[in-house]
């Protein structure tokens, strides 16, 4: 007897439009189910929301504010969008970033004297050096053992952590402020290297921000652009065609997560350098800049620059958060409102794969 | 006694085929590939359900909706494929799914029957050993205690030897026989003809969906198989060449190589061959008998563990794809969307899948896309690639058009050598035709072919020399005006060379 | 180090390492049937906060508040693992960011911190909390005494649960068919096991014994809600399963290890004893990598190794 259901079939072709309309429609879907939880908690969301939109991007000093937590975010996207690209997730940006924050700082504290164009330039090199090593662990483990990128990357991202609270907190260390007897901090960099921010067009942007611009563009145009992009692509596609091309597999995926790694070392970089201006071990880790990034490339669903412009958005959620923060605001929303755009990002995600059909299925199965 | 009487008229793979199987007898179900054997045994089992007909046990009707079906009638198969978690004991393989309320595994117990089963029927497996330790062989024994045990009382063995050594299929002959002699049905699919020879009772011919006839095998010969499977009654059109077959200059020399298939088994057999300027060589046989290793180790896919091939008479290293295809070889693989291209990239981007490395589609390593894009019209136009634009992912053309898109890569590499497996499977009649007259066109050009094909239409119709391959040798070589039809069958279904003179 | 010490260490081990077992034994069952989880962190935290709301406004007497509180911390988080399951089995996202947004929806900062804002759970500490079982005299044994009796109701259940896991898994025949599932989704369709009957039941399962893991920590560690108070554990609890090989009397085995370490720099600190802390604390990480590693080897890969088909969608082919 033949009966209905409801069938999700592989889509042949993706209109272009869905690369902006998924995010979109994630977005306001997430907003809509926020806005239940809400309800049904007795707030408004009007008012809320209206407040977050406020806080993140009404002022000049929102638009300050949320550029400044965009910066991290934007780096820690294009980390998860560029491994994303070879199939492979890349959930250590946590580790990779704070690593990158302790050679950033490492090379601001070191190269204390010299002009301060260098000793940013150095905290950048630093910051990625140490980012794409540390990613490059996760990478060589897959390819050499085909040990489980999550979980090891997931795993560093823990002695990440350890390390900087070792770094800060139990030892007395090189980043470590010998003056901060009571509430180790960490020893700040001169103010000669503070990275800038620039006003263009009234509005404040930190130089960071700036660098994770030049920093989509360059991974949008190793992509699209050159032999790297192209095989890195069919690789993903289809390994065995990769294969039947004779391209070298391994390697890649180890060169692919040392690139993911640096980026993210830059956010870390970016964070010594433009705002906390010394390694603050505690922030680093409760700022959860790794795993938020994810969030942001899968809203933008994995595109380079996609990721630096969603960033803002988050940026301006995260910001908000900040400055609302107090008796009459619930200080779990951002993250609750974050989690549900990852939801809606992710199940959009199936939409552009599939489309829902209603079939008719003979209950025998296929025929002959 | 009949056992089965199976009609289904008007199903497109299975063309009004009748078939009947007796107890306690070994019935083998002959036939090429695509002559419907699988349909035919899908049936029975229950996994298809028939447009027409009907199927009868025992003289009762009876009709399946599943599998399980089938099972509970007694009727069960033995995939080419084992359905077994390798990390599981026999035991537990065995009893996985079993239709049943127990709560418990009992090992203990399912131990022991299986064993009693296994020494009912002479082949002794040890039930607690896992099966990632078992030989190829063994697995099949698994599988078939699987049947066993849920009490087939009809067994149906699909292309059982193709994994086995010579030396385990004849285990396995003696289990089927044993088995048989309680009373039990066996019907064993196989394109083998000695095989069949040597085990059955009865032999019923399939050929492009139609049973061509059922004898008693003591009362025919495996030419008379050959024939009934191949038949005799096409005519060859060939393909007009320019340039009547082979010059003198051999372009591929292959020189005793030997190579591992991906389980570990020998695939390839001291395989030796050449192949001259201009000459087209078709290598005939069965699908699963080396073809696939012959043609990864030629083109770099595989190592092989010995032996040496060279082009043009400088030896070419074997295991790497970027030296051989320096060396001048050219590969048109048989799976096109999986292997041969990347399905989800566009036309223009797998058009330089091979040549994307160099000058001049990239320079300093950033790809050239107006040269590429540019390189992509001018073979689509080449070549009469029928796609909306360069930018079309290739899995959205229709099969001719991806091979054209395939042939259009490898020619324009210039080739010395093109190896071409199964070129135009799949393809519809003008697609055939187009891919075959550019295959003897390139040819007439002075290139080498090595054209690896299951199509004996094809290969009559394109070779000027044909080599057979079995089990991983060649077992012939025979230029095109001495080859019959039946002798190549013949061959293809493992028979001597002396055999078939 | 007198054996007095040892003794407190194995006691705090034991009590520490409870909430990391319930939650990496429910990650162990959805593993087994293919399905990679990473919410647990999230799912035990709205567990947590759940079960304290609960504790505070279920009437009733002691006994029935401590176990609604359970029951219903648990059925939160098991709501997050059907959310989880229905992304991964019937849409077949990408499991791990879906169990990424798990987390960071439950999460500190997410939903638990919200609820717990919202139900104003943290101003006072829980009204019933799980407290020590009093089994009379027992505690006072010498050695054994502190370590297995001086323990909670959910710790001796949490030994009955491993003892039932094990059988269940390895003697029964739906553990067999859940065993299948994870390895070869191929072959147990085959032979007739529906695979997403039992990926969604388990991964669903393993929601719940995440949660009862959460509500362990609101209300018998502390026992009150602080914000975030799993500290990660149930990340530990992920590193968990596999450090256990997926095999629940190892995995009891080793969240005792890891409880143990936990509370051991915090100890030994305490009493003068200076080993580096960090190290202590980076440790079972670095083991679980090398674990994988190990693993990863063919002759461990077929012996010890994960089910075949973790973290994979399973999509059927259509003839």
């Amino acid at each position: 007897m033949p009966r209905t259901k409801l069938h999700l079939e592989r889509r042949l072709t993706q209109p272009r439009s869905l690369n902006w309309i998924v995010p979109l429609v994630s977005i306001v879907a997430a907003l809509v189910l926020g806005s239940l939880v809400l309800v049904l908690t007795g707030k408004n969301p009007f008012s809320v929301y209206w407040r977050i939109l406020d806080s993140g991007f009404a002022s000049k000093q929102a638009i300050r504010g949320t550029l400044i937590a965009a910066t991290p975010l934007a780096f820690t996207g294009l980390c998860a969008a560029a491994t994303f690209r070879i199939g492979l997730v890349n959930i250590g940006g946590e580790g990779q970033l704070f690593m990158g924050a302790v050679g950033a700082s490492f090379a601001g504290l070191a190269l204390k004297g010299q002009p301060g164009w260098f000793i940013i330039l150095g905290m950048m090199a630093c910051g990625m050096i140490c980012g794409a090593m540390f990613a490059a662990i996760v990478g060589v483990l897959k390819a050499k053992f085909n040990t489980n990128e999550i979980i090891t990357s997931l795993m560093l991202n823990y002695v990440a952590g350890i390390i900087l609270n070792y770094l800060i907190f139990n030892s007395t260390s090189y980043w470590r402020d010998p003056q901060s007897f009571g509430f180790p901090a960490g020893k700040p960099i001169s103010s000669g290297s503070y990275w800038p921010t620039y006003e263009i067009v009234g509005i404040e942007i930190p130089f960071g921000f700036l660098v994770a611009i030049v920093a989509g563009l360059f991974m949008w145009f190793l992509y699209r652009s050159t032999r790297f992009g192209f095989e890195v692509g069919v690789i993903a596609d289809s390994p065995g065609a990769a294969k039947y091309a004779g391209m070298r597999t391994r390697t890649k995926v180890v060169a692919v997560m040392a690139i993911s790694g640096a980026l993210a070392g830059l956010g870390g970089a970016s964070d010594v350098g433009n705002f906390r201006h010394l390694l603050d071990a505690k922030g680093l880790q409760l700022a959860g800049y790794g795993y938020t990034g994810i969030v942001v490339a899968a809203l933008a669903r994995f595109s380079p620059l996609g990721a630096v412009f969603v960033a803002i958005i988050i940026g301006g959620l995260t910001n908000a958060g900040y400055a609302l923060q107090g008796p009459d605001f619930q200080s779990g929303l951002v993250g609750t409102l974050k989690g549900l755009i990852l939801f809606t990002a992710v199940a959009g995600e199936v939409l552009t794969r599939y489309r829902i059909r209603v079939r008719r299925a003979d209950k025998a199965g296929a025929q002959a | 006694m009949s056992n089965i009487v199976k009609k289904f008229p008007g199903v497109i793979a299975n063309d009004g085929v009748n078939f009947e199987a007796r107890v306690g007898e070994v019935h083998a179900l002959l036939g090429e590939n695509g002559a419907g054997k699988s349909t035919l045994s899908n049936v029975l089992t229950g996994l298809y359900r028939p447009d027409e007909g009907h199927i009868e046990l025992l003289g009762n009707a009876v009709s399946f909706s599943s599998p399980r079906d089938a099972l509970n009638c007694g009727i069960g198969m033995v995939h080419q494929h084992f359905r077994l978690v390798s990390s599981f004991t026999v035991a537990e393989n065995v009893i996985l799914g079993e239709d049943t309320t127990d709560v418990f595994t009992e090992t203990t117990k399912v131990a022991s029957r299986v064993e009693q089963l296994a020494q009912q029927y002479g082949m002794p497996v040890n039930p607690r050993a896992s099966i990632w330790q078992l030989s190829v062989g063994e697995q099949q024994r698994v599988e078939i205690l699987k049947v066993l045990y849920r009490g087939a009382q009809i067994l149906i063995l699909d292309e059982p030897t193709a994994v086995l050594t010579p030396q385990e299929a004849d285990i396995l002959f003696k289990t089927l026989r044993s088995m048989v002699a309680e009373g039990r049905t066996v019907i064993f699919i196989s394109h083998k003809l000695d095989e069949v020879m040597a085990v059955s009772d009865r032999v019923t011919v399939l050929r492009n969906g139609k049973t061509v006839g059922t004898v008693d095998t003591a009362s025919t010969s495996a030419r008379e198989l050959a024939r009934m499977m191949v038949g005799r009654d096409i005519v060859f059109e060939r393909v007009t060449r320019t340039r009547g077959g082979a010059s003198s200059q051999s372009v591929l020399q292959v020189d005793s190589v030997n190579a591992q298939d991906d389980r570990g088994n020998q695939a390839l057999h001291n395989v030796s061959l050449t192949v001259a300027k201009g000459e087209i060589v078709g290598v005939a046989g069965v699908s699963g008998n080396g073809q696939r290793e012959l043609a990864e180790v030629l083109c770099g896919m595989r190592a092989s563990t010995s032996g040496t091939f060279s082009v043009d008479g400088s030896s070419v290293d074997a295991g790497s794809v970027r030296r051989t295809l320096a060396a001048g070889i050219a590969h048109v693989p048989e799976d096109r969307l999986h292997t041969g291209l990347a399905a989800g990239h566009s036309v223009q981007d797998n058009l330089i899948l091979k040549s994307y490395r160099r000058k001049p589609m990239s320079r300093f390593s950033v790809l050239q896309r107006k040269i590429i894009n540019s390189n992509a019209t001018e073979l689509v136009d080449r070549y009469d690639v029928k796609t909306p634009d360069n930018a079309t992912p290739v899995r959205l053309l229709s099969g001719g058009n991806v091979q054209k898109v395939l042939l259009a890569r490898e020619f324009s590499t210039n080739p010395k050598i093109l190896i071409a497996a199964s070129p135009t499977r799949g393809l519809d009649v003008g697609a055939i035709e187009s891919v075959r007259t550019r295959l003897a066109h390139v040819a007439d050009d002075g290139v080498g072919v090595l054209l690896i094909s299951e199509d004996l239409e094809e290969i009559f119709s394109l070779a000027d020399r044909i080599l057979v391959m079995y089990e991983g040798r060649i077992t012939g070589d025979i230029p095109i005006a001495d080859a019959t039809r039946e002798s190549i069958g013949l061959l293809m279904g493992g028979s001597a060379v002396s055999e078939v003179r | 180090m007198n054996s007095n010490l040892l003794i407190i260490i194995a006691t705090s081990a034991v009590f520490y390492g409870t909430p990391l077992f319930y939650a990496a034994l429910g990650e162990l069952f959805a593993e087994r049937s293919g399905v990679l989880n990473l919410g647990v962190e999230g799912m035990m935290l709205v567990g947590g906060v759940t079960g304290a709301w609960a504790s505070q406004h279920v009437p009733g007497t002691s006994w029935f508040v401590v176990l609604a509180s359970i029951v219903i911390g648990a059925c939160a988080s098991g709501l997050l693992a059907l959310l989880h399951a229905f992304l991964v089995i019937t849409l077949r996202t990408n499991q791990t960011v879906a169990g990424l947004s798990i987390t960071i929806f439950g999460g500190g900062l997410g939903l638990s911190s919200y609820f717990a804002n919202v139900w104003n759970v943290s101003e006072k500490p829980v009204s019933h909390p799980i407290r020590i079982l009093d089994v009379g005299g027992l505690a006072d044994t010498p050695i054994f005494g502190p370590i297995v009796f001086n323990q909670t109701i959910l710790t001796y259940a949490s030994w009955v649960l491993c003892v039932l896991a094990t059988i269940y898994l390895f003697r029964t025949r739906i553990g067999l068919h859940l065993r299948a599932v994870g390895e070869s989704p191929q072959t147990a369709d085959a032979m007739g096991i529906n695979v997403t009957h039992y990926r969604y039941f388990h991964t669903v399962l393993g929601g719940l014994l995440a949660g009862v893991g959460g509500v362990y920590y609101s209300l018998t560690i502390v026992p009150t809600w602080v914000d975030g108070m799993t500290r990660g554990a149930g990340w530990i609890a992920i590193a968990l399963v596999i450090f256990g090989f997926w095999r629940p009397g190892l995995t009891l085995a080793g969240a005792y290890v890891f409880g143990a370490l936990q509370s051991l720099s915090l100890t030994l600190k305490a009493r003068n004893v200076h080993i580096n802390g960090d190290l202590l604390d980076a440790l079972p990480f670095l083991m679980t990598i090398f674990i994988l590693v190990v693993l990863s080897s063919a002759w461990a890969k077929k012996r010890l190794g994960a089910p075949a088909a973790l973290g994979q969608p399973y999509e059927r082919e259509e003839r």
